[in-house]
């Protein structure tokens, strides 16, 4: 039986800050970025009590290896009246792959404001996963080795998938939400948004250019990850995530994100940084 | 004699990965949040050989104490082919006062967009900022009291409404123009390090727009939790630039806010990203 995104990312604990996860098998020759992301945070929630996370920084140092576990290292920056900071390192081969801050608070009120949802459509008129099978079939699209099963935890349906790779502006939009149901109130509502909050940013990046993702030569990698927590989530259900570029120069493209639920409510925000670049031609 | 900004910010070095740093006697109360991460970037920079920045993250852990050095430790993470990474930790009384992650990248070509600058008024259109040595004369006061009008502040701002955080209720936007005033010189990483000094500046006073207080109503909790930046194109921040300011969101005693730094030609050099505490008065 297939296991759980949920059990997929459950960490062993080694020592009282000292994780250990592993990785699923898939054909990939590197880790799914947004798996480390999301045990990093859980390395991190591990060691907090009663405080849900507001903002998490990572950054990607070195590919990781999927044959081998990944230790997590939890640093407790600080226990305040009401914040809670942790730093997280992810090591493989004793050396960091992957670094992650994070902040925690106690649940309070305050001023609330929120700029409108943009125009999109429901996610019930999108094709589905096996309906944008089809069309790829149709479009002859050769899909990057092992994505498919990175994927597979979400239920993913693009607004505009561009097929045909035709130049567009630096805008996308998704639906997405988690296939597996996740305990209510579970702090795995935010782990598993950060780790499908990696997919779809680096794409709306390489919109304006006449390169894909499946483009032979191509190099895309996420370098950062950014990620804000406005409001208490509810990941089984629906969500819009809408992304733009605001800029592409020297190598790298720079992406933003917004998450809203399906009553326009903004639940998150994102930004990354990725590698585009053409694999220089081997002398 | 006064001192510039670039020699506030200078470090010693204490051992190979370790800086210290003070702060001028003009402060009051707690460390600006803007000096600690353009310190600790400038820490990073002394272990990084020839390798520009594109992007930091940050967290303000604890208020740093004026009258105090700060000691930068910094963790070379990675020297890679075309990437380095670093991260720092600012720390006073023995105790983490801020982290700051970067990553740093040779030159290169790629990729190149860029969405357009929005519609903004020429800073010559615009008022110059009362100094406080000029307090007292006509109109004074127009352009002072979201910083302690007792500091003269090295950076230059003309404001649309003449000042940052006007009385009454505003939409969560905001833009500015900003330079620095002493002469930074031709070290590129000065530059950076003082534009990121002064890009702490204004996004709380953004996220605090559409409420009924401004950053100076007593009982006003208000401080900067995280920074992000990313600087896409080389900067020459003794010249004029266009900081473009909103608030998606306040939520759970937190506003968030984003920023767009750019040219007068127009060329997005920057993109910043910072969450605030803001709690209202107790009533």
């Amino acid at each position: 039986m297939a296991e759980t995104l949920t059990e997929t990312l459950k960490l062993e604990r080694l020592e009282v800050n000292l994780f250990r996860g592993t990785t699923p098998q898939t054909r990939m020759d590197r880790i799914y970025g947004g798996q480390v992301i999301a045990q990093s945070l859980l390395a991190a929630y591990e060691t907090v009590e009663g405080r849900a996370c507001h903002s998490l920084h990572a950054y990607f140092i070195r590919p990781g290896d999927p044959s081998v576990p990944i230790v997590f290292e939890v640093d407790r920056a600080r226990d305040g009246g009401s914040f809670t900071t942790r730093r997280v390192i992810a090591v493989q081969h004793g050396q960091q792959i992957f670094n992650l801050a994070a902040s925690f608070q106690v649940e309070e009120e305050g001023f609330q404001h929120q700029t409108p949802v943009p125009e999109h459509p429901h996610w019930r008129g999108l094709p589905d996963t096996a309906a944008l099978k089809l069309l790829e079939e149709k479009h002859g699209v050769q899909h990057v080795s092992g994505a498919e099963k990175v994927q597979k935890p979400i239920d993913l349906r693009w607004v505009d998938a561009n097929l045909d790779d035709s130049l567009k502006p630096p805008e996308g939009q998704i639906w997405f939400k988690a296939r597996d149901p996740i305990a209510p109130g579970s702090h795995m509502h935010q782990v598993i948004l950060a780790y499908a909050s990696d997919m779809a940013l680096l794409p709306t990046a390489l919109r304006p250019h006449p390169v894909s993702w499946r483009t032979p030569g191509f190099m895309g990698a996420s370098l950062d990850h950014a990620m804000w927590f406005h409001r208490p989530l509810n990941f089984n259900n629906w969500h819009l995530y809408t992304q733009d570029s605001p800029a592409a120069g020297g190598g790298r493209g720079f992406t933003r994100g917004a998450v809203y639920d399906e009553a326009g409510v903004l639940v998150a925000s994102v930004a990354q940084e990725g590698l585009i670049r053409m694999r220089r031609p081997k002398a | 004699m006064t001192t510039t900004l670039a020699g506030t910010l200078a470090l010693e070095r204490l051992e190979k990965n370790r800086f210290r740093g003070t702060t001028p006697d003009s402060w009051s109360g707690r460390i600006f949040g803007g000096q600690v991460i353009a310190q600790a970037l400038l820490a990073a920079y002394e272990t990084v050989e020839e390798r520009p920045c594109h992007s930091l993250h940050a967290y303000f852990i604890r208020p740093g104490d004026p009258v105090v050095p700060i000691v930068f430790e910094v963790d070379r993470s990675r020297d890679g082919g075309s990437f380095a990474t670093r991260r720092v930790i600012a720390i006073q009384d023995g105790k983490q006062i801020l982290n700051l992650a970067a990553s740093f990248q040779d030159a290169e070509e790629g990729f190149e967009h860029q969405v357009p600058v929005p519609e903004h008024p020429h800073w010559s259109e615009l008022l110059a900022e009362i100094r406080p040595e000029d307090a007292g004369k006509p109109d004074a006061g127009r352009a002072t009291g979201w910083l302690s009008s007792s500091v003269t502040r090295p950076i230059e701002i003309r404001t649309v409404e003449g000042m940052l955080s006007p009385e009454g209720q505003q939409p969560p936007f905001n833009k500015y123009w900003f330079r620095a005033i002493d002469p930074i010189g031709d070290d590129p990483r000065l530059h950076q390090a003082i534009l990121a000094y002064a890009s702490d500046m204004g996004m709380l006073a953004t996220a605090t727009r559409p409420h009924p207080v401004t950053r100076r109503t007593p009982g006003l909790k208000s401080a900067s939790l995280d920074h992000s930046m990313w600087f896409h194109r080389p900067i020459d921040f003794n010249a004029w630039h266009l900081y473009v300011q909103d608030s998606p969101i306040a939520s759970g005693g937190r506003g968030f806010s984003r920023g767009s730094i750019y040219t007068e030609a127009g060329v997005l050099v920057a993109s910043t990203a910072q969450e605030g505490m803001l709690r209202p008065p107790r009533a």
